[in-house]
């Protein structure tokens, strides 16, 4: 059997305070680490906080300045990151080993409040032991922001997804502060492929179509859901019922792992959903972990169960990229 | 299909996510702030019923006060209501008189004076004259009044102080801005006055609070609906209607809806848009409070 262990970490950051956010990623690491998982999901801006309007300014992290940690550095090989536009820069071993030396030197608390550039520190050297997928906010070297999501393994930045379709409608208001992303990645990871949707990615059937014809064979989406809309005799929140009517519908047409990693908690009055959950290539919610309330879940996921989902609707076989690529190409030419 | 759009009810299927939200909203804001004690008025309606209720089951009982703040024209089944709320819940209760206070205001004769430019007027005469302005002057000295207590005992108590305004009335602007509108967070107020009365239901609250007549109770015999010039009923599901669903008042109309009551009630909306907002600010700088200066109240 082809089993892949992984945990959903359905957290409640608190906007702004990254290295109280850290620390609990940390336990929730270390309790994923222990049933045995080879990765564990965080929710969107789960080292930040969701709606932090002007704070965006004061909780980015800049990954060309990171500092990798000692064990994560003896790993840290010259590669680059399978996301259109952004490159790791940390590809010298000598010259991460000096900076992390003067940021010992100087290692009084203003500074390290100063900068965010160490919260990663942690994870990257959990990474070594457990993949980790977790949401922060990303400045680049022109000072741009990015709603991002970085995958850590072996004590390296495997993959970053860059929110792509940011919210700016109603309560939300992403396209204020962040820059899109470009891309929808897809990286190889517990010998499968997968793919990262942050939240609105994921309302855009095209993400998942893309995602799925460049191989993933996992969905990862990872949101920030506020709860809202109720319904007479329906026992959810009506935004949960549109999101595991998509997640159904991405994992059935898409013969795909649909894994939902949604936060909780609230933030001036408004509480995120949670109901993390996975649903299977045939469509069906298999797991899911309370609408509210903070939680880890434990699962496995058996891939030959989505060969055989495949063999029997081979609907992503049959998919005419030609006509598609051909059509659209008609639309924006028009 | 558009008839179908209709206000909906809390039943017992999405009673239980509701009051989930509501209690872990309650336990979370009030925690952020570094107390976990909530202090409320409770006049023995049904709104700062449904928030103590709410408060008590995710605060516990013991981080729960209630304070009563009649005047000598309150309802005394007010009181009587309040004292059932207390009892059931067996939460910390305080009764703190506001007569005195309020009567030697309006006793004052140069208030009188300078606001009728009549230096013989009678208050006493004309409030038992039933003289509207006077009432509605009065009801909102005495709502800010409670304020002002309110906001004491949460000085003394430690304590957060709870609002118990529904969507219904902060929409119409049927409250006392810097009174009963006041407080640092409110369970309710996205919740219409027709759901309360279903969520008061589920929450156990007896039957008397929920039975009798809306009443601001800020002179005798008053009556939300009469003074309002609608029901509830009505305005609730017109303003989901415009409100919650966006719809123009067209569009409303439409629907079926009494164009004169629709009217009345979208200007109502409009009129009262300050109630629910901070004051304004002269903006001089480059960054302004609230305007380009920009966190949650929530910034940590």
């Amino acid at each position: 059997m082809d089993l892949i262990k992984l945990s959903l970490a359905q957290i409640a950051p608190v906007p702004g305070l990254l290295t109280h956010n850290a620390e609990k990623h940390l336990e929730y690491i270390d309790r994923a680490k222990q049933a045995g998982s080879e990765l564990v999901i965080f929710p969107e801006l789960s080292l930040t906080g969701y709606f932090l309007k002007d704070a965006v300014y004061d909780s980015a992290i800049n990954l060309n300045d990171i500092i990798v940690n000692n064990i994560a550095a003896d790993k840290v090989k010259d590669r680059n990151i399978g996301n259109g536009g952004y490159r790791n820069t940390i590809n010298n071993k000598n010259e991460i080993k000096n900076k992390n030396h003067e940021i010992k030197d100087n290692n009084c608390e203003l500074d390290l409040k100063k900068s965010n550039d160490r919260i990663l520190d942690g994870l990257l050297d959990k990474s070594g032991e457990i993949a980790i997928i977790a949401g922060f906010v990303e400045s680049d070297e022109d000072f741009n922001f990015y709603n991002s999501t970085c995958c850590l393994s072996g004590g390296n930045i495997l993959h970053i997804h860059r929110k792509v379709y940011l919210p700016t409608y109603g309560m939300f208001e992403e396209m204020r502060y962040f820059k899109q992303g470009k891309a929808f990645g897809v990286f190889d990871i517990l010998g499968t492929k997968a793919s990262i949707l942050t939240c609105e990615d994921a309302w855009h059937l095209s993400s998942s179509y893309i995602a799925v014809n460049k191989g993933a064979k996992l969905i990862i989406i990872n949101s920030a859901s506020p709860a809202r809309g109720i319904e007479e005799e329906n026992d959810k929140f009506s935004s949960v019922k549109m999101w595991e009517e998509l997640l159904s519908v991405i994992a059935f047409y898409y013969k795909s792992y649909v894994i939902y990693v949604n936060r909780v908690g609230f933030e001036d009055g408004i509480g995120f959903s949670g109901g993390s959950c996975v649903f299977s290539p045939n469509g069906t919610k298999d797991y899911c972990l309370d609408y509210l309330d903070e939680g880890l879940l434990n699962i496995e996921l058996n891939l030959d169960f989505l060969k055989n989902e495949r063999f029997k609707t081979p609907i992503l076989r049959d998919e005419n990229l030609d006509i598609t690529l051909k059509e659209l190409n008609g639309i924006i030419n028009r | 299909m558009m008839l179908n759009q209709h206000l909906p009810k809390i039943d017992s299927t999405n009673f239980k996510n509701i009051n989930k939200l509501l209690m872990n909203f309650i336990r979370e804001e009030v925690g952020r702030t570094g107390v976990n004690k909530i202090v409320l008025g409770l006049s023995g309606g049904i709104d700062s019923a449904v928030s103590c209720y709410l408060a008590a089951a995710a605060l516990g009982s013991e981080n729960v006060s209630a304070v009563m703040m009649p005047y000598k024209t309150s309802s005394s089944k007010s009181l009587e209501d309040a004292m059932q709320v207390v009892k059931d819940l067996n939460i910390n209760y305080y009764i703190a008189y506001i007569t005195d206070q309020i009567d030697s205001y309006f006793a004052q004769p140069v208030y009188n004076k300078s606001y009728y430019n009549n230096s013989s007027l009678d208050f006493e005469k004309k409030y038992n004259e039933n003289d509207y302005e006077l009432k509605l002057r009065m009801g909102n000295k005495m709502a800010r009044e409670r304020m002002s207590i309110l906001y004491d005992y949460s000085y003394i108590l430690n304590s957060l102080v709870l609002g118990t305004s529904n969507k219904s009335e902060l929409l119409l602007g049927y409250g006392t801005i810097y009174g009963d509108m006041a407080s640092a967070i409110n369970p309710i107020g996205d919740i219409y006055k027709t759901q309360i009365y279903q969520l008061a239901k589920y929450l156990g609250i007896p039957d008397s609070l929920i039975k009798k007549a809306p009443s601001a109770d800020l002179w005798q015999d008053q009556s939300d609906e009469e003074e309002l010039g609608f029901t509830y009923k009505l305005a609730d599901e017109i303003m989901f209607l415009l409100i919650d669903k966006m719809y123009k008042p067209e569009v409303v109309i439409s629907m079926g809806y009494a164009p004169d009551v629709i009217e009345k009630i979208y200007n109502k909306i409009k009129k009262s848009q300050f109630k629910r907002r901070l004051p304004l600010i002269a903006k001089v700088s480059q960054r302004t409070i609230n305007v380009d200066f920009r966190y949650l109240r929530d910034w940590v």
